[in-house]
């Protein structure tokens, strides 16, 4: 299901990570992301292997699988595959869809200049990072 | 002893946490840092309290402990108490000097600030705990794996 571009840039602006962006900006973020689908039980980062993008959730959920257990489940504003990208490794978990999944894609290599770009995203990114890091230190305890 | 205002820009400027910032972040940076010192044993940061900072150390090391067990050492370059200042949550942490160390400190809202002026900043702070995160997923499938 492809959104019109008015449609597109009303549903990022109700995400939380672009929260802060003006409506040109959104409008700059949707021509920038490409939007993609994937059906239900569809791996779509593999860990342990290459081929990364990051990519925001608009609707569905995936689940979150670290050595074949699942962790958590990301759902509509959710976002993956930064980890791989900033850090230059494969994936840390697989990622499958449990839900049938419409994402918008960015290509690894645009990530950190889309960071730098838009502040506001990546400051909304950090929040999330460091929320994720307190969650996988419970993990441990 | 005292540090210059160059001098903190200079032992900054060896963070990896600070690599590639504009030289007015880093001036602005070194300029409202502030040593501290401890002494072997001294709790740096109390886990439960809510951070008022970040903390990089330039030389000795540290204990990052939850409750009675050590989690990681950290020693020079490295940084601590970023958590807490992005999200404003209690520690989830005690950290406590394992020998004499000295440390920067920078106050949650200069960071704040520098972040939102600097985005090499901002972005340098995700890769280190995108990193830290990846070091915890690994020690949790390792801890599966019985090791």
């Amino acid at each position: 299901m492809a959104l019109t571009a008015q449609e597109l840039v009303d549903m990022l602006s109700s995400l939380t990570l672009f929260a802060d962006l003006t409506r040109p900006q959104l409008e700059q973020v949707a021509h920038k992301m490409t939007e993609e689908s994937f059906p239900v039980g569809q791996r779509i980062l593999r860990q342990g292997f290459t081929g990364t993008g990051f990519y925001v959730i608009l609707d569905g959920e995936v689940a979150v699988k670290i050595d074949g257990e699942e962790r958590a489940r990301l759902a509509k504003g959710d976002f993956f595959g930064e980890m791989s990208i900033l850090l230059g490794e494969p994936p840390v978990a697989d990622i499958v869809t449990t839900r049938q999944l419409h994402v918008l894609h960015l290509g690894g290599p645009e990530l950190e200049g889309f960071l730098r770009d838009h502040p506001q995203v990546m400051y909304r990114m950090l929040k999330a990072v460091a929320l994720r890091l307190r969650n996988a230190s419970r993990w441990r305890s | 002893m005292a540090l210059s205002t160059q001098d903190k820009a200079d032992a900054l400027a060896a963070v990896p946490l600070f690599a590639g910032i504009s030289a007015e972040s880093m001036e602005r940076l070194a300029a409202v840092t502030g040593e501290q010192e401890f002494v072997t044993g001294q709790f740096i940061v109390r886990q439960g309290q809510v951070g008022t900072g970040l903390y990089v150390i330039l030389s000795g090391s540290v204990k990052v402990m939850r409750g009675s067990e050590e989690l990681i050492r950290l020693g020079d370059g490295e940084f601590f108490g970023e958590l807490s200042v992005i999200d404003q949550q209690p520690r989830n942490a005690s950290v406590e000097a394992a020998e004499p160390t000295e440390v920067l400190a920078l106050a949650s809202w200069d960071l704040l600030a520098l972040l939102e002026s600097d985005p090499q900043l901002a972005l340098n702070l995700i890769k280190g705990l995108v990193a830290r995160v990846r070091l915890a997923v690994d020690e949790l499938a390792g801890a599966q794996l019985g090791h």
